[in-house]
């Protein structure tokens, strides 16, 4: 599998199709998606229909657009190896299992709904998200390299728009322009 | 009709204007709870996607368009939520490989990550403060503890499941 040779599939082969398919079905199967999904994909995609160069180009760009990683990937390594069809391809297996297995699961849960023990759970799992969520907006933030001082003012200022109420999609447009006109 | 555009709308803004996974709970949040969506159906959408593969984004996108109105619901949340990236990174693919990376695109990111992480501790706070039960010791206990599990890097599924049994046993 690893002979660079097959980098120069044609990008009209069925088999491109339908390997691109299998690939991104089997790592949005296995799976949530984020660095794990990145190590599988790197497993199954560099050597075979990509070089490593394209692969870092591909999770390059897929960091600095906002949107689910994993149709970013698919959409990239779609694209670049089986043109427009390969990325309808590799987007539709990245789309799948996620969306197959919720209508399962929400389809099976209906008659759990109402049952009483399932209020109790809900309201244990309240601050278990909360922090879910709180520990994820910190591995975030930190994430951004060092914490730097225009950070943490933009972060400051959104708190501040936050609780006087300002409408979210502008408070986070807002940190995205001071982004553009602050960092250099 | 109106309900599937405003699905379609708020999908389509949560992912234009938020990183993947997590990250896009907090736009989610605000667009939707007490609008279209129940808070308990906020959780039970977040819990139960901690549990299935795939991307998070497409996961909220089913449960909440499927709860809202039905298969057709889910349809229109699901195009909304991938179109953004999508189109973007096709776009990106055709015109930008060619320019390099855009700085300001790359700027414009940086500025909305600390915006994203100050929404989601926000939201992650309402959900404490406004939720049905006080601060009382319950909640205190399941918040310290999954605090110090997610620090660790226990896996999110498992301390969802335990918060949920302690609140069936506690909770009423």
């Amino acid at each position: 599998m690893n002979n660079p040779t097959t980098l120069n599939k044609s990008p009209r082969d069925v088999r491109i199709w339908l390997e691109l398919f299998w690939i991104f079905l089997k790592t949005n199967t296995l799976t949530s998606s984020g660095p794990a999904s990145v190590g599988l994909l790197y497993k199954d995609v560099v050597g075979n229909l990509m070089t490593e160069a394209e692969f870092v180009e591909a999770v390059g760009f897929s960091n600095f657009l906002p949107g689910s990683e994993a149709l970013k990937l698919a959409m990239f390594i779609g694209f670049a190896t089986g043109g427009y069809i390969g990325s309808v391809v590799a987007v539709v297996g990245a789309i799948l299992p996620p969306t197959a297995s919720m209508l399962l699961v929400l389809f099976l849960l209906q008659d759990f709904q109402n049952q009483p023990w399932v209020h109790g759970l809900i309201q244990g799992m309240v601050p278990a998200v909360a922090m879910l969520i709180s520990v994820a907006a910190w591995k975030l933030f930190k994430g951004s390299k060092s914490i730097e001082k225009l950070p943490l003012l933009i972060a400051g200022l959104s708190l501040i728009a936050f609780m006087l109420g300002a409408p979210t999609p502008l408070v986070l447009l807002g940190g995205g322009l001071l982004g553009i006109f602050l960092f250099r | 009709m109106g309900i599937l555009l405003s699905l379609f709308w708020i999908f389509l803004k949560v992912n234009l204007l938020s990183n993947s996974g997590i990250a896009s709970v907090g736009l989610l949040h605000q667009e939707a709870v007490g609008k279209i969506i129940s808070e308990d159906q906020f959780i039970q959408a977040i819990s139960i996607s901690s549990v299935l593969p795939g991307s998070e984004a497409e996961k909220f996108a089913m449960f909440i368009g499927l709860r809202v109105a039905g298969l057709p619901g889910a349809l229109v949340a699901l195009l909304g939520a991938s179109l953004p990236p999508t189109i973007l990174m096709l776009a990106v693919f055709m015109v930008l490989k060619r320019l390099q990376r855009e700085a300001w695109l790359t700027r414009f990111v940086k500025g909305l990550i600390p915006a994203v992480a100050v929404l989601m501790v926000y939201v992650a706070y309402g959900l404490v403060a406004s939720g049905k039960n006080p601060l009382n010791w319950q909640v205190l206990t399941i918040s310290a503890f999954s605090l110090i599990a997610f620090i660790f890097d226990a896996p999110p599924p498992l301390v969802l499941i335990a918060a949920g049994i302690f609140g069936i046993i506690f909770l009423k």
